[in-house]
């Protein structure tokens, strides 16, 4: 008999949103997405490439442009017509700002970053100046025919070239007025009944504009006469987004074919000193339309309609040649989307919109390590909790025993009592939840389901007390010296008595329930945390950070353990330290005190702490040793890790039911 | 006799003239005219000539028959009285939709307007007020009829509704509303919505579905195989409507008697 009993769940549809705009800020090396749904992610770049923080989605808002200003503020602006400014701490949305100008298409930030150019749906292009706290609306250039979709700056701050439909206008910015009109045409060298769509245009700073359009063209004007210089037929297809180098020697423009095209500047023989722009790498790394390029000093950014997020280092930036400069795709979430009630074997599944229980399927037949077993109870699905409002799913929990489930949107607090008669479900909501408790980032039950943990954005931890039909507030632990640090991971011990919670940066705190006091903090370490797990006996609290480096912290005493110092010293294999994705969920075994599982998208590992640590030159994933091999070699390649990669794509919390035979 | 193919759109001046009761002595010329007044393309002229010459089939040898004037004057009578028939009886079919038509508009206005006790109560009571947004006046009326009908009860969701408020005159020729209280869609952004699927999904852009792109390389394969067919969710819809109201009223007769 196998040592678990292993449901593989293939009913969760997670359908993820196609990217829209893409925005790279260079001082902090991070990346901002922003999703159809209005999702807007933040990668950090430099810490494995991370999903740190997300601002959630909203029905009306339709995001076409993200831009980056001075002093890290992010804006975006939409079909609604708003510039909307975003708090990276508070993680909330600072305030919208209605544009006047119908939909916005486009906005681009200067190059001192202390002004902002909005293109409207009327034709107009607004200039607005950001103060410290808001932006101000400063003045309106000349009013242009039709809807302005694509923006840019020159690099010194004097011109603007606006792309239009069928035409390309240059203004200047001092005195609002459009100098040139640069008609583009319809088809490369023909006539078309269909409008041409410039999709982008990027201006250089020797007053070269470059434009992309919907006819498959990339082409170079010379803004000081309004004329064109080349014209370089690249796809069949719409040319949907071009970002160029902050050294303005190469940029990249991607297709609705799903190809990326590399354009560099050459010098056009060996030696000479005339350079000229030749397109020289394609990509395909995506199936469907590229909307949204970018590109940082050492690689090529790419997303679209297809939901990949792809990273693309060139080789001849980047410095030194390892596994760093390996393609990075990003498809699957960075967090928990998935939980779990063990008592009742219940999932609940989170989608933007809505919430699905479902019940496990359960077998009665045994059989050796390996064999698949047959079901003799089907999953079942329960119930689908659809949300009320516009706005989208931020976490959601279901408790230990699955007499509670909740859900936190951007504005309100959702709990409710599930009861199960006989073969019935029936749910009861809970009214009146306090207004502190809206835009939850993270919800966590304790394991006797009598506590609600939630840790809401503005860094604050509250504890709730759950009674039969109501709850009681208990106790608010507020973030230390007036920082506002939003706690984005949680975890309880099973035995009830501390609570460990994770921010972006500062650390881990652990805080004593019983006593409602913050007991210690886990000194900071400069990668995030991606899981955090309490052991149940032992009390150990077991870290993982975006890195792939797990530390094991023992919270009574204060101290990492003897087995976290042994790996720290010695150091993690290279294997496990080239993973791509990062740990999401971490769980124990009950019986076993030295077992510690964890999972990533592409494999689950138990680490035994018992059995000797791998050093580089042993085998990582070494599957089990044949029968007939002799003791010695067995015990000579057994290390503690031990990774299964059979059950790929695992998006599922890993919980160890309590075993009924 | 020879059948005449009545030839109206060609010869309209002959058409009339048959109408035309104050000229009976050219009917003659008007048939001949018929006859005679073909135009002399030959495309025009050879299905008449095919047509003649199918109808003498029988009587290539014999002379064309006599007609005498009582009988072609009969024959042209009944014709123009035919003709009159129908556009009497069309015009009067006219009449009676027009007729039908105006009746269904006065009683659907007659429908929309509020019943006589709520207005009554509306005009005497000015100190209520509803804020109406234009095509939800429906949905008002059923909150005041809510209203009446719990008097005793409070339903604060009604409640929460009812804000402040003009008075309902006669004249309804303005109308304020709570812009929080649209829909949160705006005709702009619907247009520019639209724009950008038409651009990129639209006709004239070179895209087609999953299915046609696999089914067209099966097709060009040397061993040529099916075409794709995905899975067809609207398949069936009725018997999984019969099922699920089956299941519906089977689980309550099965809680009914498990109770008892």
């Amino acid at each position: 008999m196998g040592e678990f009993k292993v449901h593989r769940v293939r009913f969760f549809n997670y359908v993820p949103s196609g990217i829209r705009c893409v925005a790279y800020n260079n001082q902090s090396n991070r990346l901002a997405v922003s999703r159809t749904d209005g999702t807007v992610e933040i990668y950090n770049l430099s810490a494995n490439y991370f999903q740190e923080k997300f601002f959630p989605g909203h029905e009306s808002r339709a995001t076409e442009a993200l831009c980056w200003a001075k002093g890290q503020r992010l804006f975006s602006a939409g079909l609604n017509g708003e510039i909307i400014e975003y708090d990276l701490q508070a993680l909330n949305i600072k305030y919208a700002m209605d544009a006047f100008g119908g939909p916005i298409w486009s906005m681009a930030a200067s190059p001192s970053g202390s002004q902002l150019l909005a293109g409207c749906e009327d034709g107009s292009v607004k200039l607005f100046q950001i103060t410290p706290d808001k932006i101000q609306f400063e003045r309106n250039f000349d009013r242009q025919k039709s809807r302005i979709l694509s923006l840019s700056w020159r690099p010194s701050g004097t011109h603007i070239a606006a792309g239009s439909i069928d035409y390309i206008s240059v203004f200047d910015v001092k005195s609002g007025s459009a100098i040139h009109k640069m008609l583009v045409d319809r088809q490369y060298m023909g006539v078309s009944k269909r409008k041409c769509i410039i999709w982008g245009v990027a201006f250089l700073s020797d007053g070269t504009v470059i434009s992309v359009d919907s006819a498959g063209k990339v082409q170079f004007w010379d803004s000081a006469t309004g004329t064109l210089v080349k014209n370089h037929l690249v796809a069949n297809a719409d040319v949907q987004s071009i970002a160029v180098s902050d050294q303005e020697d190469s940029f990249v423009v991607g297709t609705a074919e799903g190809t990326v095209f590399h354009f560099q500047l050459v010098s056009v023989t060996s030696n000479s000193s005339e350079k000229q722009w030749v397109r020289t790498k394609p990509f395909q790394h995506h199936t469907h339309d590229v909307r949204a390029v970018a590109h940082s000093p050492t690689a090529l950014i790419s997303g679209g309609t297809d939901t990949h997020l792809v990273i693309r280092p060139l080789m001849e930036k980047v410095e030194v040649k390892n596994y760093d400069a390996a393609l990075r795709k990003i498809t699957f979430p960075h967090r928990r989307l998935i939980s779990c009630s063990k008592k009742k074997q219940l999932l609940l599944f989170q989608f933007a919109h809505h919430l699905e229980l479902w019940q496990l399927g359960s077998t009665v037949a045994t059989g050796k390590n390996g064999d698949t077993l047959p079901l003799s109870k089907d999953a079942d699905h329960l119930l689908h909790l659809k949300t009320k409002g516009p706005e989208n799913i931020i976490c959601s929990c279901i408790s230990p025993c699955g007499s509670w489930i909740a859900y936190s949107t951007a504005s309100r607090f959702f709990l409710y009592r599930l009861s199960y008669e006989r073969d019935n479900i029936s749910l009861q909501r809970v009214s009146k939840m306090p207004a502190f408790l809206r835009s939850a980032l993270q919800i966590l039950f304790s394991e006797d389901s009598a506590k609600l943990f939630v840790a809401s954005n503005q860094g604050s931890l509250h504890i709730i007390r759950l009674l039969e039909g109501s709850f009681k507030h208990l106790h608010t632990f507020q973030p230390q010296s007036g920082t506002v640090e939003s706690m984005c991971l949680l975890a309880v011990s099973p035995d009830g008595n501390w609570l460990a919670a994770s921010g972006t940066s500062a650390g881990v705190h652990v805080y004593n329930v019983k006593n409602l006091k913050l007991h210690c903090t886990v000194p900071a370490y400069n990668f995030p945390v991606t899981a955090l797990a309490i052991a149940p006996s032992t009390n150990n609290l077991v870290i993982a950070h975006s890195d792939q480096q797990v530390f094991e912290y023992s919270i009574p005493d204060k101290q990492y353990t003897e087995w976290s110092r042994t790996i720290q010293k010695q150091g993690f294999h290279h294997l496990w330290l080239q993973r791509d994705t990062p740990i999401t969920h971490i769980s124990f075994h009950l019986k076993r005190p030295m077992h510690i599982l964890l999972h990533d998208a592409y494999m689950f590992c138990i680490i035994d702490k018992s059995l000797p640590l791998p050093n580089d030159k042993t085998l990582l994933y070494n599957p089990l040793p044949p029968k007939n091999e002799s003791d010695v070699i067995r015990r000579r390649t057994a290390h503690a890790f031990k990774i299964s990669k059979i059950y790929k794509i695992s998006l599922s919390t890993v919980s160890r039911f309590p075993r009924t035979t | 006799m020879v059948q005449l193919r009545p030839r109206v759109s060609r010869t309209p001046a002959s058409a009339s003239a048959m109408v035309d009761e104050g000229q009976p002595a050219s009917e003659e010329e008007a048939e001949h005219g018929l006859l005679l007044g073909q135009p002399s393309s030959g495309a025009a002229a050879e299905p008449l000539q095919d047509d003649e010459e199918g109808d003498s089939e029988f009587d290539e040898d014999e002379a064309p028959e006599e007609l005498t004037f009582a009988s072609a004057q009969a024959e042209a009578r009944e014709e123009e009285r035919r003709v009159r028939e129908t556009v009497r009886r069309d015009k009067a079919l006219l009449k009676e939709k027009r007729k039908r038509r105006e009746e269904l508009f006065i009683e659907q206005k007659k429908r929309k307007l509020l019943p006589d006790t709520v207005l009554e109560k509306l005009t005497t009571a000015p100190q209520t007020t509803i804020k109406k947004s234009p095509g939800k006046l429906k949905e008002v009326i059923l909150q005041k009829k809510n209203e009446e009908c719990e008097k005793g009860s409070d339903s604060k969701k009604t409640k929460e509704k009812v804000q402040k408020v003009q008075s309902v005159g006669h004249n309804k020729s303005y109308l304020a509303v709570r812009l929080k209280d649209q829909d949160l869609r705006d005709s702009r952004q619907e247009a520019a919505k639209a724009f950008i699927q038409n651009c990129l999904y639209g006709p004239g852009t070179n895209r087609t579905t999953v299915n046609k792109f696999l089914s067209l390389d099966n097709k060009r394969l040397p061993v040529k195989k099916a075409a794709a067919q995905f899975l067809n969710n609207a398949w069936g819809t009725q018997r999984k409507q019969n099922a699920k109201r089956f299941k519906r009223r089977w689980m309550v007769r099965r809680m009914k008697t498990s109770k008892k």
